[in-house]
């Protein structure tokens, strides 16, 4: 199980530092990532795509939300939750 | 020296209208006929208060026999829209003409396109018997997440489907669906040019700073009068010229997608009335927590729907911009 996390916090990490307009090493794993700016609304929309086509979640209403998103590590523990689900 | 007023829930209304009125008008004949050089205004005219505010500002600009009046509709319109318009036209004397755009959205595939897009979200979206719009996700307006676009679909019965939109098809419906401010614009220019006017603008300063417009389609003008008017101040401005009362309680709508939408519901997340009182605080700068016992809020929330409105403004910018030129020879 603590390897899944390892590896999607990988992924999730990567695409990040990717996506972002921005220098990566900016970005730490508890940087919130909206609230500092890093990401908008078309990043915001980019990263559930990403997510659900990558780990094969779907995202609903009552998942936007401010504690599953906020951050790489926020974003790595909603999509482990919904993969255990 | 000035100090700021304490902040109040009637800060926002101008304190005397006809004076208000007075420099717009001035400035506007300033404007267009000395230093544009121009001879009048064309305006597009849908039945909504922005438009007939400006409408009416032009007349008193620049005389009604100056001003041309143009209803652009097209079949995704609503059919109220060109009574008000007519009605309007005919109250301040100025001619009115109707220029109806399907075709020409039609040759750019605008509906093709859009459609497109909206069944790869819904496959079961027919647009003959389907309507669509879309919006944003309330949530998040007192959230740091940026909000999110739904797509829905109105099916014959009344049923609505909503969905989360995909980024693609997001930017495919709206790239679509700009067509239609796009041809607006040009048809404009096209009288504007053939008379010697000015095209005069319609958005107000929400739209322009919230960016709540189409970058060379309803953003495309050579003169905005109401763009530093926050929309409580452009009802108290119609209210001054006349516009009728029916375009006056007429809910501000998109008029853009086949299903009804208001514009609260696809763009500000508030009505007009708190979106002003909140976007002049922040503008102002104002402490959340002044006003948030004004408004009868937590500081908490105000300072969340700051950081909203200031996302809006950074995120919007590259509408505002004017193309960059200076690559050479600085």
């Amino acid at each position: 199980m603590k390897s899944d996390m390892t590896e999607i916090k990988g992924k999730v990490k990567e695409y990040i530092h990717q996506a972002v307009y921005t220098d990566k090493d900016k970005i730490k794993d508890d940087s919130l990532i909206f609230k500092e700016g890093f990401m908008d609304s078309m990043g915001f929309i980019t990263l559930i795509t990403y997510l659900e086509e990558q780990f094969g979640i779907s995202t609903g209403d009552a998942d936007l939300l401010e504690e599953n998103f906020e951050s790489i590590n926020a974003i790595s523990d909603f999509v482990m939750r919904k993969l255990m689900n | 020296m000035s100090s700021k007023k304490p902040f109040s829930k009637d800060i926002i209304l101008l304190e005397d209208v006809e004076s208000a009125v007075n420099e717009i008008v001035t400035k506007m004949q300033v404007d267009v006929l000395h230093t544009m050089k121009r001879n009048g205004g064309v305006i597009g005219i849908s039945g909504g208060i922005d438009s007939s505010v400006c409408f009416a500002l032009a007349a008193k600009a620049f005389g009604p026999e100056k001003v041309l009046g143009i209803m652009l509709p097209e079949k995704d319109s609503s059919p109220d829209s060109e009574v008000l318009a007519r009605n309007l036209a005919e109250i301040y004397g100025v001619e009115a003409i109707k220029e109806e755009i399907t075709d020409a959205l039609s040759g750019f595939r605008c509906y093709e396109r859009r459609d497109e897009a909206v069944s790869k979200v819904f496959p079961e979206y027919d647009s003959g018997t389907h309507k669509m719009k879309i919006g944003i996700k309330q949530s998040g307006l007192y959230s740091n997440l940026p909000p999110i676009f739904t797509l829905t679909i109105v099916e014959p019965d009344g049923t609505e489907k909503e969905k989360i939109l995909p980024r693609n098809e997001y930017l495919q419906i709206v790239a679509a669906s700009n067509f239609k401010q796009r041809t607006r614009m040009s048809m404009l220019y096209y009288h504007a040019e053939k008379l010697h006017y000015a095209v005069i603008g319609t958005p107000n300063k929400h739209e322009q700073e919230q960016g709540f417009f189409v970058k060379f389609g309803d953003g495309g003008a050579d003169v905005m009068p109401i763009g530093n008017l926050y929309k409580t101040q452009v009802y108290q401005v119609a209210e001054y010229l006349g516009v009728p009362k029916e375009i006056i309680d007429r809910t501000p709508t998109t008029d853009t997608y086949t299903a009804e939408q208001t514009q609260e519901e696809f763009f500000y997340q508030l009505p007009f009335d708190l979106m002003d009182r909140y976007w002049y605080a922040f503008e102002n700068g104002y402490p959340a927590s002044e006003v948030a016992r004004v408004m009868g809020e937590t500081k908490e929330r105000v300072e969340a729907l700051y950081r909203n409105l200031e996302r809006k403004r950074k995120t919007t910018e590259y509408l505002r911009m004017s193309p960059v030129r200076n690559y050479y020879g600085l």
